[in-house]
């Protein structure tokens, strides 16, 4: 007898409908899965088997085979588990199907219980674009399910629960379960499990209090927050440059609706734990600068999204910027420019939205210490310009402040005034972003493009020849002269000012590149 | 060849006497041959003074050596062409084609001087500057950009030192250069990173005339940041000059060996700041080989910027002079009679009136040592943006340079004395 139940699967950030037909017919004992199926899909048949059988089903001595809708898209991950084991039971004709649809996403485990798979959200969404109105997923993912509105979600722990509400009448007497020995308890809550990995609000952020002295940076920091401007920062070790950079989960404003709905999506896609409502706090990541091509980019056998794409709408931290691969830092040159990351493979393509802020902080060379007083580089005199310069030109042209970082001496640890605290910053920052997508263009300052930019800085004549005096200093490219726009029409916003005045520009110099700085000092 | 040690000059060969015809001032023919012959891999003054007598000029060696059979003749000369005098011992046969080489592509050569404004200048030359002919193995021509007249100052003085100095070893090598702008002496050094760029920057703000001795050829210009300083030094009427061809690179041995034309050049030589090891030691030896004064800035006995200063000054004790300080060293150097501007070492005010209010009270700040934000924000109390946009206004006035986070004064600001009270004492008792 057939059975065909609805189920879906992910690709990408995309979730998709996928139809589980289940043929058990007479014939050699046997179970086929059809339709592309990756190996974790080929293994589902064992989950399947186990699942049933130590759920007090019988896997039929039967010929088994299921075909995967539609054949030609690759499918992987175990989110048809539950489908599949479901669909034998009803073409086995051990339970009677209820007359209204449903639809199924779970991973099985071999005693039977029902698993959250990453994606929930982005598949219940396909399915409730197919017309499904009901969907039955693990306990776990129910709150993330639920997100998706116009569907009846129903959460089950285990194959019996997802049993019975596809059958038409409850079970009158559960079959024999073969016995089971436990030495762990298989299914703590999951929120218990895992731990909040992108932790905006969590206790591990540093608050800015805690950063003492470095106000030309905090200063920085703040710009570029309230502005979305690219930031690097530069100092020795122990200066306070990572320190200062986990400080920004706190300093961003939430996310607006589609904002958070495209985090979210983005959250589910990777697996990141239980998701109980939309995420509302921008993400925050930081790869180590080991990390791989494909781990940045995203890509791999079942195109996970990559740090580009799990910090959209967020910050990309990148510590020790120099010593990330090459390769790597030249693929967040489309992302930077486009906002998004088109990776193609063999079989198959897909873009990924990837619209983050850069953040990253270095040492101005090797050993640490150029420029300090209290001890010496040991680096040639030539090597911290060609430290600098592993940074390519289309990377640098993305960082719209640089600000160096020298030691705070320990008097100045002790003795200074007392540091603002994160609330505040995050006030100021919060109304500074508010005024900028209050204006035409709607977008944040380091994001408008020629006319947009000067219509909204309001240059006024003498402002005017004070940017051709100011691009002089660096040897102004036109994107030094836009740096300078932007970073100044973020100075005057902080400022509540409406136009941007010279004592803007004046202040948004300060951040230009460092090297064209180094050049100056030595050139005279 | 000369041997130089870390430690200073070695003598190696007896001084050889490069000059044909003394007294005689070359012609522009004359000159372009001695250049295409300096570009000859392994001709050294010994052996171009050997052919220059036997030859009687540098034309007459690029005729013979592209005189058919004319490389063997230069190796073993006929007896037809023999001074009785002179024993009949020639070049090796390598230099001999390579002269014959550099004869065949003399007009590219020239070509290449012409078209970089190089000015060759023989030992022959009245343009040769004096001091360089009383040094042992002086170079027998040099490549000349600029005016050769900054060399004759009255007063040359050289001021060398680290390429990685501290805030106050710089900030003392632009406020004696200013000083010595101001009595008229032309500055040398050898327009390197550090104390050396600081010397050269200050004496052109302060509208002096200065000479820089590369350790490259011209068009390989070394450090590469330091260019539009080389240009500077060349358009307020100094020099920047070589003993190489143009298309040298610089490498390990060309910089000691720049240092001997450095010291050479110059009265004395002063040396700000070196750490053991120095490059600037050597130029300090060279100083004391060559019979010239050379004074070196004392520092604190841990700083390791001044550990080289220290080490000199112990080893030399009854000839390396000791810098007491700026108008003591002018005394010392019997130029303070010269001294024709009063105002020079200008207050720090003075300095500042162009910049506005605020802009000036952080320039004060910076002259007297606070380098960081943080610092200027702790002692002006002002908001950050507002000392941060003051910076701009400075740097862009040229007063103030930073990097890595630290400010420090530049130009008109380095040079003014920021402790007016200190008086210039005319003579210690």
């Amino acid at each position: 007898m057939l059975a065909i139940i609805p189920s879906a699967t992910l690709h990408g950030l995309i979730g998709r409908f996928i139809q589980v037909e289940v043929d058990v017919a007479p014939g050699l004992p046997g179970f086929t899965v059809v339709g592309l199926p990756d190996t974790a899909l080929q293994e589902a048949r064992e989950r399947v088997r186990g699942a049933l059988r130590n759920s007090g089903f019988v896997h039929p001595p039967r010929r088994i085979t299921v075909n995967l809708a539609p054949a030609d898209l690759r499918k992987a991950g175990a989110s048809l588990d539950l489908a599949m084991a479901l669909g034998i039971l009803l073409g086995s004709e051990q339970i009677q199907a209820g007359p209204d649809p449903v639809a199924f996403i779970g991973e099985l485990s071999l005693g039977g219980e029902v698993g959250s798979v990453p994606g929930i959200l982005p598949m219940v969404a396909a399915l409730s674009r197919r017309g499904i109105r009901r969907v039955v997923v693990a306990a776990t993912a129910v709150d993330e399910a639920r997100l998706v509105e116009g569907l009846m979600v129903i959460g089950v722990d285990t194959l019996g629960e997802a049993v019975n509400v596809a059958r038409a009448r409850p079970r009158r007497h559960p079959g024999s379960r073969p016995p089971r020995i436990e030495l762990m308890r298989s299914t703590l809550p999951a929120a218990t499990l895992e731990t909040d990995r992108s932790g905006s609000d969590g206790p591990g952020v540093p608050d800015l209090s805690e950063v003492r002295g470095q106000l030309e940076a905090r200063r920085g920091l703040e710009i570029a927050l309230a502005g979305g401007h690219g930031l690097l920062l530069i100092g020795p070790p122990g200066s306070g440059k990572t320190l200062l950079a986990r400080t920004i989960p706190r300093l961003l404003p939430p996310l607006g609706d589609s904002a958070a709905l495209a985090a979210t999506v983005v959250a589910s896609a990777a697996g990141e734990g239980p998701i109980q409502e939309l995420r509302r706090h921008p993400p925050f990541r930081s790869p180590h600068h080991t990390l791989s091509y494909a781990a940045m980019v995203g890509g791999g056998p079942r195109l996970s999204p990559g740090e580009v794409t799990l910090a959209h709408e967020g910050v990309l931290f990148l510590d020790e910027l120099p010593e990330f691969g090459h390769d790597v830092l030249e693929a967040l040159r489309q992302p930077l420019e486009e906002g998004r990351i088109a990776i193609s493979r063999a079989g198959h393509a897909t873009i990924f939205p990837a619209r983050f802020q850069l953040v990253a902080a270095m040492n101005p060379c090797p050993c640490g210490f150029a420029g300090s007083t209290d001890r010496p580089c040991r680096c040639g005199p030539s090597l911290p310009e060609r430290y600098q310069r592993r940074i390519s030109g289309p990377l640098r042209d993305r960082i719209d402040l640089w600000l160096a970082m020298p030691r705070v001496g320990p008097a100045a640890l002790i003795t200074g005034p007392e540091p603002e605290d994160s609330s505040t910053v995050a006030g100021r920052i919060a109304v500074a972003r508010s005024v900028a997508l209050g204006r035409p263009s709607g977008s944040l300052n380091g994001r408008l493009r020629g006319r947009r930019l000067r219509d909204a800085c309001a240059l006024r004549s003498n402002g005017e020849r004070h940017v051709v005096g100011l691009a002089e200093l660096e040897a102004a490219t036109g994107r030094g002269t836009e740096r300078l726009l932007w970073v100044a029409r973020t100075i005057a916003d902080l400022a509540g000012s409406a136009f941007v005045t010279e004592d803007h520009l004046d202040e948004a110099a300060r951040y230009r590149p460092s090297d064209s700085r180094v050049a100056a000092m030595e050139a005279v | 060849m000369l041997g130089v040690g870390a430690s200073g000059p070695v003598h190696a060969d007896p001084p050889a006497p490069v000059s044909a015809l003394p007294g005689a001032r070359p012609t522009l023919e004359e000159r372009d041959a001695w250049a295409v012959l300096a570009g000859v891999r392994g001709l050294g003054p010994v052996g171009f003074g050997l052919l220059l007598r036997r030859y009687g000029s540098g034309a007459a060696i690029l005729r013979e050596a592209s005189s058919p059979g004319g490389a063997r003749r230069l190796v073993e000369p006929e007896e037809a062409s023999q001074g009785p005098a002179e024993p009949a011992e020639g070049v090796s046969q390598a230099i001999a084609d390579g002269i014959a080489r550099a004869a065949d592509g003399a007009a590219l050569t020239i070509g290449r001087i012409r078209s970089l404004g190089l000015a060759v200048v023989t030992v022959e030359d009245p343009l040769y500057p004096i001091r360089l002919t009383q040094i042992e193995m002086p170079p027998h021509l040099i490549y000349v950009l600029g005016s050769p007249g900054a060399m004759h100052a009255e007063a040359v003085i050289a001021i060398v030192g680290t390429r990685r100095p501290t805030d106050a070893g710089r900030a003392i090598a632009a406020r004696l250069a200013a000083n010595l702008a101001a009595v008229g002496a032309s500055v040398v050094s050898g327009l390197a990173i550090g104390i050396d760029g600081a010397a050269h920057a200050a004496t052109l703000q302060a509208g002096g005339t200065t000479v820089a001795v590369i350790g490259s050829g011209h068009a390989k210009l070394h450090p590469r940041v330091h260019g539009r300083l080389a240009d500077a030094v060349v358009a307020s009427g100094g020099a920047v000059i070589s003993e190489l061809g143009p298309d040298v690179e610089p490498s390990r041995g060309t910089f000691p060996r720049r240092n001997r034309v450095i010291s050479g050049l110059a009265d004395a030589t002063v040396v700000i700041e070196a750490p053991a090891r120095s490059g600037a030691l050597i130029t300090a030896s060279w100083a004391l080989e060559q019979g010239r004064e050379c004074y070196l800035v004392p520092g604190a006995i841990d700083a390791p910027a001044s550990a080289g200063c220290l080490a000199f000054l112990r080893e030399f004790p009854d000839r390396a002079r000791i810098v007491a300080g700026i108008p003591q060293l002018i005394d010392d150097l019997g130029l303070a009679d010269h001294l024709t501007q009063p105002g020079v070492t200008s207050d720090v005010a003075a300095t500042l009136t162009g910049v506005g209010e605020v802009a000036g009270r952080i320039g004060r700040e910076i002259a007297v040592g606070r380098a960081t934000v943080d610092e200027l924000v702790a002692s002006t109390g002002w908001p950050v943006a507002t000392v941060l946009a003051a910076l701009t206004i400075l740097e862009r006035a040229g007063l103030t340079v930073g990097a890595h986070g630290r400010f420090r004064a530049a130009g008109a600001l380095a040079a003014a004395d920021p402790d007016k009270s200190r008086q210039r004492p005319r003579t210690i008792v």
